[in-house]
């Protein structure tokens, strides 16, 4: 698997759909690609946000600990992003992520994504047109709630 | 003929005449100026009872040639003899040719019908003027060709003997040169070791530098021929014209008023010479200083933008050197025409005049005849004293620039013997006073402490404070009253036992390029080895040259002084220190990070090569094996680069680090031989063309580029390049097919497919590259079998040509050129699993533990190097190494003034604890505080107010109180303090405020009781403690963690180097 593959997961991910190739790559070269053992934590509720995960191979679990131990709130597959909002929004992590078979991801580093994005405005603006997306989608699910 | 005997032909012919031999001794250079012979006449007053100033002013200022006689008058006259004694060899050896010819082959010796001839009459054919030849032996009878072979025999014997008569001389006046100029070096250099610290405030470290190294340079060049050639050439020039004066007296006369004048006029026209030659010392000297200071504050420099101010500074001070020297020359050249001149007018007036005379017949055509031809003999001798003199004017005008940096009011008084008690009992300042140039900073202070004692001396801001530490310290002179000790003037102690018993460590630390361990016991050096140097030839130039005679390099250190047996006590002792003051786990780090020298620490080695396999087999047992990739050499390591598996060891030469492996000659050779050139030259295609594609657009100095980039972004435009040349090379093959022909036409039109040089620039890329880590997907599995092949004929084609350069890795042994960490880790650690650096930290960590190697780790790290006045450590760092420097020396008297102010608040906090409970039984501790936080500590408080110390004051609270004590009896004092100093405030005004300073924050008691606790857990003994939290065995390819100093007290929570580990990367 090289930095190619890389590029084709980033681009399944729509927060960088209409990303450049070249800065995609450049994005994928200054990752890190890391393997997690089944069971292995990618990070605990409560830890620094310092980078965000593209799952390339594998599943993850979203979980929060319950009363009655740890709910799962999500599984996350290939070419899904987890851990950009903490990055962004520069706070802890809310939730914890560990994966449940043996996993691959791409470890983007936030201070470099940081970097990425004051650089290159076609990032930031892909990254804030997904924002705004989820952010109108959170209030359409927010208005259904209240009519329903 | 033979005139020429001592010139040697080295010197720089110029002037013909322009002026003659002086009795130079004694003779002061021109172009003194009144002020300075009325310094000159101060100067005996002051030299009277100091010998090197003695030497200073007598031997250096008065004259360069009594300093030289001084001390090289019995060189000065063997070599003299020497040279006398070879003359009549020479002049032999100018007559024998006329002889052979003349008496062997013409035959006159025979011409009246002898068959045979006298052989070796010895003779001394002297010059034609001198009259008639010397006999001193009749000789043999011999026939013609005997005398000619005789004669020739006899002149190969003479060439001989005068070539080793030149090679002596040549070699004793170098080396008396050489041994005069290393006394003066050596001189000037123990004469700044006693610069008063008024002259220290003006000088500049560089112009001294300069001074010692390239003023005195032609002094000592210029030595060997001070005596000698005016002595031999004066006695040449003088026969000349003595034997002129002889012919004819009037003639003789015209040849000596034409003399005289050049005696009379050319000194004049060079008085402005030396002025300048000075001014031009001077500013060549300013110049190395301004350099330095710029070299110095290059810091200052930048971060103010004042770089072109500086460039327009130098651009002027260079245009200045540039005029001066100008001028020198026309001056110069100007002097030199007038010397020809008044040289050719000799002969103009004798063929004038002398004609004339001769025409009236007062004067025989012989006598005229033999005057010029005497008068042609002077110029060659006249001409080499010209010489003479304008270098020994030259070389005394530095010598007199330089003393004048080294005058006695410049410099201290020697040290004398005197007491040496130890510095107990009752000291007291009796009407101190210390002046500054812009006012009194202390007056007429007078108080009494009892020593041992812990004084701490609370500033109000003002200078006072510091002044009066260092006027206890022995660091400045107090310019009225005394300090005694039960009665002594502390001056009467020696200052060699004051420097022993007393101890300063100031705000800012002193610290020389050397290890940590060298910077810590440079206090201790101070004992001379017994036995002196024992080459027996070093000992008699040292001596000849009043150089020490004791031995360097050599363990100078008086381990007694501190307490020690030897060098592993002392270590431990240091490193107990370091432990307490905090900065063991850095050191430890330090120690991971540094090299074993296997020589050195043989048990070391040994035990890393124990753990290496233990380390292997308990990550294996932890089921954590394949974290690591271990160092095989049959294997490709593939979390190691390209450059690293070629090479299989640490280069230690630069010839073999990085880029420039790609440019040595041995591995091109090996990587074409087996064809990996090719493959390596096309990953680098690769590789760049993929820098080009991502890194575009980003602005040049961006971090991104620093952090990950194979290019920085200078080479991007130079790689672009390299790749369109070669997609052109490739269209033109394409095109135009690849017959030799076209290759060449191709080459001819510069579409050569690689020059060698491209080839170079695109094999250094892969040479960092890591598959895993950078997934370009360059690398197969048959790329690594063919590199571990050339891996092995790199090694056996480096070890023939026998370069070395290479420290190969083996399992079985410690390679000494790569970091300890890495020798216990012998591998890489796999980066792309998640947490692996974490896990394989930890198990590091606690096979440290384990095998207790923390301690001689802590040991290596020892060695660390500082850097050019510390700077590869922190200020922190730097200010511990200066303290532990002072306390290693255990004084009587401990004197602190803001040495603990750059520790930042934590560590200042342990560190006086820690002084607190250490001082106070038998030696004394005075600390220079800023402010009233931490006075309750301290058993007797001084207070500087404007030019006063009042006190001391004893809190009636903690007057017989060991430093340790509860946190609420602490607290009641302190409270009674601040009450105290509330009654004692206003005379000091607003200056006891609260200022920012390090260690006195308002902290809550239960921290200050967290950090006591654990500092007495830290009193465990051993530096092993350290070691408990985060120990880094990482791979090469984490940064060193600087950053990561944890604090103890972190660690005494627990050890959890998984955490610490995070902080690292954080």
């Amino acid at each position: 698997m090289t930095l190619e593959t890389e590029v084709q997961s980033l681009r399944q991910v729509p927060m960088f759909r209409e990303v450049d190739p070249a800065r995609l790559k450049l994005l994928a070269f200054t990752s890190e690609r890391v393997h997690f053992a089944d069971g292995q934590r990618f990070f605990d509720r409560g830890d620094a946000a310092d980078a965000a995960y593209l799952i390339l191979e594998g599943e993850a679990a979203v979980t929060l600990d319950g009363p009655q131990g740890p709910i799962r709130l999500a599984l996350l597959g290939a070419n899904a992003l987890v851990g950009e909002m903490g990055i962004l929004a520069d706070q802890p992590r809310s939730a914890t992520v560990t994966a449940v078979v043996a996993t691959t991801a791409l470890r983007i580093d936030r201070r470099v994504f940081l970097e990425l994005l004051s650089q290159f405005p076609q990032i930031a603006i892909a990254v804030m047109r997904e924002l705004a997306h989820r952010l109108e989608m959170t209030n359409q699910q927010l208005a259904q709630t209240r009519t329903g | 003929m033979g005139r020429r005997t001592m010139s040697g032909g080295a010197r720089a012919a110029e002037g013909t005449a322009d002026g003659m031999a002086r009795d130079t001794d004694d003779r002061p250079a021109g172009g003194r100026d009144g002020d300075r012979a009325a310094r000159r006449e101060a100067i005996p007053a002051r030299a009277g009872n100091d010998p090197e100033a003695g030497d200073a002013s007598g031997g250096l200022d008065r004259s360069l040639f009594r300093y030289i006689w001084r001390h090289s008058k019995r060189d000065q006259i063997l070599i003299c003899a020497v040279v006398l004694a070879s003359l009549p060899l020479y002049f032999a050896s100018l007559d024998l040719p006329r002889r052979i010819v003349n008496e062997a082959i013409q035959g006159h010796a025979f011409e009246k019908g002898n068959e045979t001839a006298k052989f070796l009459v010895l003779r001394l054919q002297m010059p034609d003027w001198f009259g008639h030849d010397l006999s001193l032996f009749d000789g043999f009878d011999v026939d013609r060709f005997e005398l000619l072979f005789g004669l020739s025999s006899m002149f190969l014997l003479l060439v001989l003997i005068n070539g080793a008569f030149k090679y002596w001389i040549n070699v004793a006046k170098g080396a008396l040169g050489e041994r005069m100029l290393r006394r003066l070096r050596f001189q000037l250099f123990s004469l700044i070791m006693r610069f008063s610290p008024d002259a220290l405030r003006h000088t500049k470290a560089s112009e001294v530098a300069t001074i010692i190294r390239d003023e005195v340079e032609p002094i000592g060049g210029f030595i060997g021929d001070a005596y000698i050639l005016p002595a031999f050439l004066g006695t040449q020039a003088a026969t000349a014209m003595t034997f002129i004066l002889l012919q004819n007296v009037w003639l003789g006369l015209l040849a000596a008023g034409v003399v005289g004048v050049q005696f009379v006029v050319i000194p004049r026209l060079r008085r402005e010479l030396l002025r300048l030659g000075r001014q031009r010392q001077l500013a060549s000297r300013r110049l190395a200083g301004r350099v330095g200071e710029v070299v110095d504050g290059i810091a200052a420099v930048h971060s103010n933008g004042a770089e072109a101010w500086e460039r327009a500074e130098i651009g002027h001070r260079l245009g200045g050197l540039f005029d001066l020297r100008l001028r020198i020359y026309r001056r110069k050249f100007m002097v030199k025409f007038l010397n020809n001149l008044l040289a050719q007018m000799t002969p103009f007036l004798f063929y004038c005049i002398g004609g004339y005379f001769a025409l009236k017949g007062q004067l025989s055509i012989g006598q005229l005849v033999a005057v010029i031809a005497a008068y042609r003999d002077l110029p060659p001798p006249l001409k080499e004293l010209i010489d003479w003199d304008q270098q020994r004017l030259d070389v005394q005008v530095k010598y007199e620039q330089v003393l004048q940096q080294f005058l006695p009011e410049r410099l201290l008084g020697l040290d004398a013997p005197g007491r040496d008690e130890s510095l107990c009992g009752r000291l007291a300042a009796e009407g101190v006073g210390v002046q500054e140039p812009h006012g009194p900073v202390l007056a007429n202070v007078s108080l009494a402490l009892p020593l041992p004692a812990i004084v701490g001396i609370v500033s109000d801001g003002g200078p006072a404070a510091s002044t009066f530490a260092r006027v206890l310290a022995r660091r400045t002179v107090p310019t009225s009253g005394r300090v005694t000790l039960e009665g002594h003037d502390l001056s009467e102690w020696a200052g060699a036992a004051l420097t022993r018993r007393i101890a300063f460590a100031g705000v800012d630390p002193i610290l020389f390029p050397g290890s940590l361990r060298e910077n810590i016991v440079y206090g201790l050096n101070r004992r001379p080895p017994d036995s002196a140097v024992t080459d027996a030839k070093a000992l008699a130039e040292a001596h000849r040259t009043g150089n020490p005679v004791a031995p360097f390099p050599a363990d100078w250190i008086d381990y007694a002084q501190a307490g020690v047996a030897d060098a592993g006590e002392l270590d431990a002792l240091i490193l107990d220190w370091l432990t307490r003051i905090g900065m063991g786990e850095e050191v430890y780090r330090f120690g991971l990070l540094g090299q074993v020298d296997p020589e050195r620490h043989p048990d070391l080695a040994a035990r890393l090569i124990e753990a290496r396999i233990a380390f292997r087999e308990r990550l294996a047992a932890e089921g954590h094996a394949h974290l690591v990739e271990p160092f095989d050499p049959a294997r490709y390591n593939r979390q190691a680069t390209v450059a690293e598996n070629l090479l299989f060891g640490v280069p230690t030469t630069t010839a073999l680090t990085g880029r420039a492996l790609a440019e040595h000659p041995v591995v091109r050779l090996v990587l074409d031989r087996t064809g990996l050139a090719d493959d390596l030259v096309t990953m680098g295609e690769r590789i760049a063309a993929t820098m080009l594609e991502i890194f575009r657009g980003l602005p040049s100095g961006h971090p991104l580029f620093e952090q990950f980039s194979f290019l920085s972004a200078d080479e991007l435009p130079e790689y672009e390049a390299i790749l369109a040349r070669r997609t052109a090379t490739e269209a033109s093959a394409e095109r135009h097919g690849t017959s030799a022909f076209e290759r060449l036409r191709r080459r001819w039109i510069g579409l050569g497919r690689y020059g060698s040089a491209d080839a170079t620039r695109l094999i250094a890329l892969p040479l960092a590259y890591i598959e895993p880590r950078h997934r370009l997907g360059l690398i197969d599995d048959a790329f690594r079998e063919r590199l571990v092949e050339a891996r092995g004929e790199l090694r056996i084609t480096l070890d023939e040509a026998g370069l070395g350069g290479v420290d190969f890795y083996d399992p079985d042994r410690v390679c000494a050129a790569a970091p300890l960490r890495d020798n216990l880790l012998f591998g890489r650690i796999n980066q792309s699993v998640a947490d692996a650096v974490e896990t394989v930290t930890a198990t590091g960590t606690a096979l440290v533990q384990e095998m207790r190697l923390a301690p001689d780790i802590t040991r290596v790290g020892l060695d660390h190097q500082v850097g050019p006045e510390g700077r590869f450590l922190s200020g922190s760092q730097r200010a511990v190494v200066s303290l532990v420097r002072a306390l290693v020396r255990r004084p009587d008297l401990l004197v602190l003034d803001g040495a603990l102010s750059p520790m930042g608040e934590n560590r200042a906090r342990t560190v006086l604890e820690l002084l607190l409970e250490r001082f106070g039984r038998e030696n004394s501790l005075v600390a220079v505080l800023p402010n009233d936080r931490v006075a309750d500590r301290f058993a007797l408080v001084l207070r500087a107010v404007g030019t006063q110390i009042h006190g001391p004051e004893a809190p009636p609270a903690r007057q017989d109180d060991v430093p340790r004590q509860d946190a609420a009896a602490r607290q009641d004092a302190a409270a009674g303090q601040d009450a105290a100093v509330r009654e004692e405030a206003p005379a000091a005004g607003g200056a006891l405020a609260d200022g920012p300073e390090p260690g006195t924050d308002p902290d809550p008691e239960e921290a200050r009781r967290a950090e006591r606790d654990a500092f007495a857990a830290a009193d465990a003994p051993g530096a092993g403690s350290s070691a408990s939290g985060g120990v880094v065995p990482a791979g090469a390819g984490v940064a060193a963690p600087a950053a990561a100093v944890s604090r103890r007290a972190d660690n005494e929570t627990g050890p959890e180097p998984a955490r610490v580990e995070q902080d690292v990367k954080a």
